[in-house]
């Protein structure tokens, strides 16, 4: 094996708009050892240059695009790149991940990562290649849809872009790679106020490998492996994540009404089934995706990307509405326009729970259908009331009061997961770093009814198990590979024999696993094998040289958790800000059943012990031991600042 | 014998094509046969179609999640009443 880390390609770009200028950023074997890649190494970056009263669009913000170390080797679902930068929703870092080509084109360009600076001072398109950067002027670009835009570059270079959204700074605006979004956060809006309107690059350069005959070997039983799990070789391609409807209901998740109900009669008519029976065109997938997960439907005449589980859940029985054909067009509408349709319909579910409440009127009210694509519209273009919209839930509860009932977490409107009966989940949303994302909570949903059958109502072991999710979901992102790998490390026969007495007394089990987990979280040696389960641990190994581990992948992810969270202290996150919204807290989903609420203190005394954190801050010891060097004095200022700041928030 | 109505959820409906079925079952079990045998003439009827021959394996219930009238069943025996409502889900993730 080389001294040199290999599956990389050496180099990080640094491209600023006010000078339309570039140069290389400095970035060593040691930074890419310590940080792996994507997220991580995107969360480093940032955590090097923010400053205390940083704002999302201040044109000192930077938005850094990176990719994974096997992104470009060969690994199977491994296309995914990351885009993270101070969020204008949330106003912390947000990272946000997509499955479009832009990575591997970029990697191919000859770079791992490339950070944008400043402020063009008109629209523009950066060019990235072998040879250098160029910049085209993008006024002839503005204004048009994601797809236009796409149409209008070159056809064989990786492409992001942004739609209407992102050119109006709407706080939840995407950034758009063929027809991958990189959706949460508002990371779109960023872009818009910087003027870039696109980014392409190209170029045939490939990474080279540790060992080439291992890696081959890694990824064929690791493709195997994937293909045949129930989860990612059954059920993800025959009804896509849309597939979880029916189970969300049957387990009293599925976001109804604004989350005030887990239970929505008209499910059928908007779930995975009715799409793969009646609308499903074909499968689609990701660049080197074997899932092929995504679903391609008919909208208008024309083949478009289908809905995901959330659009459909949350444009769906959340504003109580079950005509699944709408909800398809305002899917390609939402894309088109570029923006995410988490928050969009959260937005829009906290107002038709105004006009319910006489609070305030803008016209959406549960149950109708006619005037949503014209305020999808005004929202994008933050006309009349979708001004209000435009900035989401938290700012429009701040502004008409409701805060009980307005669905976020930091301020990120919640994913489709109703978390009073899945109480990990809540927690996870509570304790995301980035906000009310149920993949950056750790989605511990999935072992709590939905994949696995671990008592979702009862708060033990929800701690434990989600720092260990969380951890080692941040490091398969980091790796550049899609989430959705990492639910085959659920064993294939706990998840396809759910009625086993051998799964029932395994899964009884998961409940009170916190301490080991725990103490396999602090020992970090412990677990320095690799199963065969996580195979990310060995293509790491066989693509960079890295010697990669389980423990080694969760030392990265706590490395990752733990340095995105000290960016958001640093940023004015506050102590305390790890809530959620009263209706999960204090009011039970069945009046009947006082274990239907999220017990979030409870839990989360137990999370942040066993994270290390003081009410949810990393303490000085604790990023010391995982590496993060940060000066003891400016420390305990900004701990001191989230303490006080925090007083009687929490 | 009870007379319940029974749905079928995820890749065992898109498996057996099998959405909502009256059932006189006793258990959850004869459920299974019962879809079994519903399975296998929806598949004679496509051979047919086809005019192929081949047999076709039988569907495989063990991944079945059950619900009986809204609550989880892991009990394969379970006695049934007439009018309950039978969902069977298989396990699912995604995001």
């Amino acid at each position: 094996m080389s001294d040199k880390l290999l599956g990389y390609m050496g180099r990080v770009l640094k491209v600023d708009l006010t000078s339309r200028t570039f140069e290389e950023y400095p970035w060593t074997d040691s930074d890419r050892e310590r940080t792996l890649g994507g997220k991580i190494m995107a969360a480093d970056i940032l955590y090097r240059h923010i400053e205390p009263g940083m704002k999302a669009f201040d044109e000192s913000n930077w938005i850094v695009v990176s990719t994974g170390p096997l992104t470009g080797c060969g690994c199977p679902n491994t296309s995914r790149f990351n885009i993270s930068t101070i969020s204008p929703l949330t106003g912390i870092v947000t990272s946000s991940n997509c499955g479009g080509d832009f990575g591997l084109s970029l990697k191919r360009a000859g770079y791992d990562a490339v950070i944008f600076s400043g402020r063009s001072a008109a629209p523009v398109t950066v060019n990235i290649t072998c040879s250098g950067v160029t910049f085209d002027d993008a006024s002839d670009l503005w204004g048009m849809s994601t797809s236009e835009t796409q149409e209008q570059l070159p056809k064989r270079a990786g492409k992001l872009v942004i739609g209407s959204a992102g050119e109006n700074k709407v706080l939840f605006a995407c950034v758009f790679s063929n027809e991958r979004t990189a959706g949460r956060g508002g990371v779109g809006a960023v872009f818009g106020d910087k003027l870039l309107k696109a980014v392409t690059a190209s170029g045939h350069k490939i990474p080279e490998v540790a060992n080439r005959e291992k890696l081959k070997k890694t990824n064929a039983k690791w493709t195997k492996l994937l293909m045949s799990h129930p989860l990612t070789g059954r059920q993800l391609p025959k009804l896509g994540t849309a597939g979880l409807i029916a189970p969300m209901q049957a387990h009293g998740i599925l976001a109804t009404k604004n989350f005030s109900k887990g239970r929505f009669d008209g499910f059928e008519k908007v779930s995975g089934e009715e799409l793969a029976e009646k609308h499903l065109i074909s499968n689609a997938a990701c660049t080197t995706c074997v899932i092929r997960c995504a679903r391609t439907v008919k909208v208008d005449g024309k083949n478009v990307k289908g809905p995901e589980l959330e659009t459909l859940g949350l444009l769906g029985p959340n504003i109580l509405n079950d005509d699944i054909e709408i909800i398809l067009k305002w899917n390609y509408e939402l894309d088109e326009l570029g923006m995410d349709s988490i928050s969009a319909s959260g937005a829009m579910a906290f107002a038709m729970e105004l006009k319910e409440k006489g609070i305030w009127d803008c016209g959406l009210e549960f149950g109708r259908t006619d005037n949503i694509s014209q305020m999808l519209n005004d929202i994008a273009h933050r006309r009349g009331d979708g001004d209000i919209l435009a900035d989401g839930a938290k700012r429009m509860s701040e502004r008409f009061g409701g805060k009980d009932f307005a669905i976020h977490a930091k301020g990120m409107e919640l994913s489709a997961y109703e978390p009073r009966r899945a109480v990990g989940q809540g927690l996870g949303y509570a304790t995301s770093n980035r906000g009310g994302c149920h993949l950056n909570a750790g989605y511990l949903v999935v072992v709590e009814g939905l994949g696995l059958d671990v008592d979702s109502l009862t708060p033990h072991g929800k701690a434990a198990l989600s720092i260990m999710f969380q951890n080692l979901m941040e490091s398969v992102s980091a790796c550049g590979s899609c989430l959705f790998t990492s639910y085959a490390v659920l064993p294939g026969f706990l998840v396809d024999k759910p009625n086993l007495l051998l799964t029932r007394a395994v899964l009884a089990c998961f409940p009170y696993v916190g301490p080991v987990v725990n103490l396999l979280s602090h020992f970090t040696k412990a677990p320095a094998v690799n199963i065969p389960l996580l195979p990310h641990s060995y293509a790491i190994k066989y693509a960079t040289g890295i010697k990669s581990t389980m423990a080694r992948m969760l030392t990265w992810g706590a490395y990752g958790y733990n340095i995105e969270r000290i960016s958001n202290i640093i940023l004015g996150q506050k102590a305390g800000a790890d809530k959620l919204p009263a209706r999960f807290t204090d009011v039970p989903q069945d009046r009947d059943n006082p274990k239907t609420k999220v017990p979030l203190e409870r839990m989360k005394k137990v999370y942040y012990r066993a994270r290390g954190w003081s009410d949810g801050i990393p303490k000085y010891r604790r990023l010391k031991s995982l590496g993060i060097d940060i000066d003891k004095e400016f420390y305990e200022k900004i701990a001191e600042e989230a303490h006080q700041n925090g007083k009687g928030d929490s | 014998m009870a007379k319940v109505t029974v749905k079928l959820f995820g890749v065992l409906r898109i498996d057996t094509h099998i959405s909502c079925e009256e059932i006189d079952a006793e258990k959850v079990l004869d459920i299974f046969a019962a879809l079994n045998k519903k399975a296998y003439e929806i598949y004679s009827k496509t051979l047919k179609k086809d005019n192929e021959t081949k047999k076709p394996s039988p569907i495989s219930f063990r991944s079945a999640v059950v619900f009986i009238n809204g609550e989880r069943c892991a009990q394969k025996g379970k006695r049934l009443c007439d009018n309950d409502e039978v969902w069977i889900l298989s396990p699912s993730s995604g995001g």
